[in-house]
Order: structure tokens, then sequence, then C-alpha cells
């Protein structure tokens, strides 16, 4: 099994690497955003809890554009029927999420400094800050990844997908602009509960995605 | 070559879409080595049949089964199933030998035969290419190797000589012959010569 999600996770970044869609459409909204948001403020300093509002809605679109893609690209190409036949379904789940969790944190890695260098934004607590970050990021990548997956078996998928994801994302995102504007701000406070349901959250999304997956992939 | 002792057992298969029924009451009894030819004009259910026994598609009524021996085996079977089919699409941003390497690892099989599979369907020289540009006779002869490269003791193949010329038609059916003693065999197909090939034959429609 571990070889299968490997092979899969490989072959996914090959091809990736190959027509750079997802990174390059993620990371090109992130850059421009942040760039206008930037141009537009005129060094006008923002308050922690609107940074933390910008940083996680350029952070959602780019995970709503970049994450869609894993499962909506099987699909449209017709090589969904392909994996069918050569993998079991928990592996094809497991490996898409991995993915998109691999993913996700590499944009983030490259969204970050491109957000602290141009809104020249000056973090209390780096590291709740971080830790705040890549758990938004991991509970993103897997709400989405399910809802990918749902998605890519309907009709009106580019409809479809800001519509069902958003109910799913609210709290996340909710905890996580919390969380973040409260690791910017001067006390440098944070509430571990947070972080504790920003993991409870990724484990229950997984963990429901595993009983839902192959009901969704085979029928 | 491994010898392999499989049975399929169907019985009283039935596909409805809304009201209309593809496929109703089919039952087949198969055990190795046996071939089956599925005939049928267009619309008939051939393709869905395979695909409910590859265990794509679920029958609205009836079962299929695989045994080894007498052990019932799981679903999905995509270890013990190698299917070709037109409706099956490759990845355009990989070449063959990628494409290969991925089906032996998911499949949990050995690569040590990829090359003379290549040889066998002369894509050797090609094993680096893009699939994007390969021909569409080319891509079905990657597609047979993909579903041959395990050995699987069944396979479903559905119009397995579409888009390949006489000499892709030749290395398919010296393999199939070089197997038929052994595994189970179903073709779904209006082709005579891939209908004349195997023992028994049914039709559709």
């Amino acid at each position: 099994m571990v070889k299968t999600i490997i092979a899969h996770i490989k072959k996914d970044f090959r091809i990736e690497f190959r027509n750079r869609y997802a990174a390059s459409v993620s990371f090109s909204f992130a850059f421009t955003t942040t760039l206008a948001i930037s141009l537009a403020a005129g060094g006008i300093p923002f308050s922690p809890q609107t940074h933390a509002v910008i940083l996680w809605i350029i952070m959602f679109f780019t995970a709503m554009s970049g994450l869609a893609h894993i499962f909506v690209r099987e699909e449209d190409r017709g090589t969904s029927l392909f994996l069918q036949l050569n993998s079991p379904p928990l592996a094809v789940f497991t490996a898409k999420l991995l993915y998109n969790v691999l993913l996700f944190f590499i944009l983030q890695c490259l969204i970050l400094p491109v957000y602290l260098f141009f809104m020249q934004l000056d973090v209390q607590s780096p590291l709740f800050f971080l830790g705040y970050v890549f758990l938004g990021g991991v509970s993103l990548s897997s709400s989405l990844t399910i809802l990918a997956a749902i998605v890519s078996r309907a009709g009106a998928r580019g409809a479809l997908f800001p519509v069902i994801s958003l109910p799913v994302s609210l709290p996340v995102l909710w905890v996580v602009i919390q969380g973040t504007s409260r690791s910017l701000g001067r006390a440098g406070f944070s509430n571990p509960g947070d972080m504790v349901f920003l993991l409870a959250f990724s484990g229950t999304i997984t963990a429901v995605s595993y009983l839902l997956f192959e009901f969704v992939w085979h029928d | 070559m491994k010898k392999h002792e499989y049975s399929l057992q169907g019985a009283s298969i039935t596909k409805l879409y809304g009201n209309a029924a593809v496929l109703r009451d089919i039952s087949l009894s198969m055990s190795s080595p046996s071939s089956l030819a599925i005939t049928g004009p267009n619309g008939s259910g051939k393709t869905t049949l395979l695909e409910i026994i590859a265990g794509i598609q679920r029958p609205t009524k009836g079962t299929v089964q695989l045994f080894r021996g007498d052990t019932g085996l799981r679903r999905p079977w995509f270890q013990e199933t190698g299917y070709v089919s037109p409706r099956l699409r490759l990845y355009d941003e990989l070449t063959a030998e990628e494409l290969i390497e991925f089906t032996c690892a998911s499949r949990s099989t050995s690569r040590d035969r990829a090359d003379e599979f290549l040889s066998m369907f002369n894509l050797l020289a090609h094993k680096r290419k893009m699939l994007s540009q390969y021909s569409s006779g080319m891509a079905q002869r990657l597609k047979c190797i993909l579903a041959f490269i395990n050995e699987p003791p069944l396979l479903l193949l559905d119009e397995p000589g579409s888009n390949l010329d006489r000499e892709g038609k030749d290395a398919l059916f010296r393999y199939l012959e070089s197997i038929r003693s052994e595994r189970i065999l179903i073709i779904a197909t209006n082709e005579k010569e891939e209908a004349d090939f195997c023992r028994e034959r049914i039709s559709l429609g």
C-alpha cells in the first residue's frame, strides 16, 4: 500500500511539474493579490486582525484555485478509469490527500515570504504564527480534497466547488484567522485550543473522507 | 509462467439505466483456461458487461465473483484483472516507461518484464517519449502492455484490435495465443478475427 501511495504522489508531482497548472495558477493569484493590496495600501499600517483576514483570504482562494485540480484533472482527461483499474480507492485517496497537503505546503512556503516582504509584516510570535498557518493549511487541504473528489464526479464542477466548500471551510477560516491575528498582535498570546481544534477538524474530515470515498469513487 | 486456477461466476447480471435495461439476466461461468467472445450490435451492453466484471460498474441486480481455487476474492480485482478498453485514457505528460513504473508499483508487481513487453509490441525505442507524442495505435499497444504486465489471470479486452495495424494485431494475438492455455480471456468485439480467436461466444442484443 505504501509503495502504491508513493507511486501515485510521484506521478502527480511529475504531471504537475510538467504542466505546472495548479502551482502556477495558485501562485500567480497569491502574488498578484499581495502586490495589488500592498500597492493600494500605500504604506498604511493594518491591524493584526486585518492582516490575518487578508492573509487567509489569499490562502483560501489559492487553495480553491489549486487543490480541486487533483481530482478534476483525472475526470476531465478521462484518466480516472485508469486509476480505478490500478489502485484500491484507499490508496488513491491517501495519495491525493498527501499530494494536496504537500502542494499547499509548498505554495504556503512561497506565499508567506512574499506577503511578509510586501506587507512589511512584523510577526510577534513566529512559532505560533507558523503553527496556525501550517495547521490551517492541513485543515483546508484535507477538507478541499474530499470536496474535490465529490465535485469531480458532478456536472457543473466550476460552480459547485466554491458553493459546497464554503460551509466546510468556514469553521477553519474562523479559527485560523483568530489565531493568526493573536500571534501577530503585540501580546503574542495564543490559545492552544485553536490548534487542537484544527488538528481535530483535520482528523475528523479525513476519517469521514475515508468512509465516503469508495462510494464517491465507484458510483 | 505462473499457473493460475481461477474461475469467474456471474449470476443474473442486470443493468438498468433509468427504466432501460442494457443487460438483463446474463449468467456466465468460466474457469481457467477459457476464452469467450462477446459480440452484439453497438449499444447492446458489451462494454457495460466487461465493466461490471472488472468492478468499474455495479450491476443493478445479480452478482459477479472471481475465485482463486475455492476462495472468493474481494473486489476490486485490479491485481487479478487486465483491462483494455477504448474508454481508457492515459496520461499525456508521462512517458511509457514512467507509466509502466507507476502501474507496476500500483499493482505491486515487478518491472523485470517491462522491456520484453515493450519489445514484443515494438515500443522499446519509444519508451522515453511523452504519450502526447504517441499515435492512437501506439497508445493502444501501450494499453495492452499495461494490462498484461502483471500477468493477471483474468483478461477483459474491449475491442483490443482497435487502432492497431497488422503488425500490432499480430503481436497481440501472438501474446494471447501464448497465454490462453492458462487464463480466463473475455473479448468484447465485432471483429471476426477477434471473435474467432475465442473458443466460446455469446451474442448480446
